[in-house]
């Protein structure tokens, strides 16, 4: 179809750009980026010409063990076109810039993401934990945590004053 | 306090006042649980299930969900009590007013069910607050919900018969 080779060009200029690589996924392509690069990736592709990606429809942390990434699926408001954007984070030094100023909408799902995998989104407004306890101590998604014995869990928690 | 031992003491208190008004008004109070709308997971559908017309749990004076804990008296734990829940669970039993009952219904609330092992679990409901009755199923059915207050409501009218099936003599 000619969307889907609009859509493979422009991710293959935005690849060149930024030093990404592409890969096609089951159903649509894979741009995998380095963490820096995310923010021009993702306002690049936001305003892809004539065929923009412009509805950021998840968000997700992921544990590669040697390496976390954060996933972004892009959708649009206006077409069929599809795209997953991966960005590589450090595993000793997990930080990335925040999706929030490119879409709001990314504010729950960054702080999920930070919540399970520990990931720190530079320049988010209001990160802290959304799931879990605000003293819950590691970050249960990440390959080497280590569940609590259950008689640790079985002492009820001390309930805090902001909840 | 521990839970245990403040179970332990609960059902001793209710061994010991057994005189005839006691006795009056327990099955007053076995005929017409009012329990708190405490939903938490999967097994709050099947006891608003037990509640409508189908199950009907009025048939045995038990239909009076009560929105706030102030005017209950059990506590039916339906589904899965994480532990950031938990001091929150523990918080409405102890505004319910005495006496004061708790079921724990299904496998997550009677210990942990298929999230025992998880790192947001407690194992079973019975670490937070002294329950009375376990309800087992994954959710049980409505059924096994109003047999579980019928259990109950035999432990409020004779308790020394429970203690006796529970620990022998």
């Amino acid at each position: 179809m000619e969307n889907k080779e609009l859509l493979r060009k422009r991710v293959d200029e935005l690849a060149a750009r930024v030093g990404g690589n592409v890969a096609e996924g089951s159903d649509n392509l894979v741009l995998t980026v380095n963490s820096q690069y995310i923010i021009e990736t993702l306002e690049a592709a936001k305003t892809f010409d004539g065929i923009p990606c412009d509805f950021l429809h998840d968000l997700a942390g992921f544990d590669a063990k040697d390496h976390f990434e954060v996933v972004y699926q892009l959708r649009s408001w206006s077409g069929p076109q599809k795209l997953r954007i991966k960005a590589i984070v450090d595993r000793d030094n997990p930080v990335i810039d925040s999706a929030t100023r490119v879409w709001g909408g990314a504010n729950f799902w960054e702080r999920e993401a930070y919540d399970m995998f520990g990931i720190v989104f530079k320049g988010h407004p209001n990160l802290k934990r959304i799931y879990l306890w605000d003293d819950f101590e590691g970050f249960p998604l990440r390959k080497d945590y280590v569940t609590e014995p259950a008689e640790v869990r079985n002492i009820t928690r001390v309930r805090t004053d902001n909840e | 306090m521990d839970v245990a031992k403040e179970k332990e003491l609960r059902e001793a208190d209710a061994l010991a006042n057994q005189n005839i008004i006691d006795k009056a008004l327990n099955w007053g109070r076995g005929h017409s649980f009012w329990p708190v709308t405490f939903g938490l997971a999967c097994c709050a559908i099947e006891m608003m299930s037990a509640g409508g017309p189908r199950f009907d749990l009025s048939r045995f004076g038990y239909e009076v969900f009560r929105a706030s804990p102030r005017h209950s008296d059990v506590l039916i734990v339906a589904g899965t009590c994480t532990r950031k829940m938990a001091p929150l669970l523990r918080r409405i039993y102890d505004q319910m007013p005495e006496p004061k009952w708790v079921i724990a219904m299904g496998s997550c609330a009677s210990g942990g069910g298929p999230f025992a092992d998880s790192y947001a679990m407690n194992t079973g409901v019975d670490n937070v607050v002294p329950v009375d009755v376990y309800v087992p199923g994954c959710p049980p059915r409505p059924e096994s919900l109003i047999f579980g207050l019928l259990q109950l409501q035999y432990k409020v009218n004779h308790p020394a018969k429970v203690r006796l099936m529970n620990h022998g003599k």
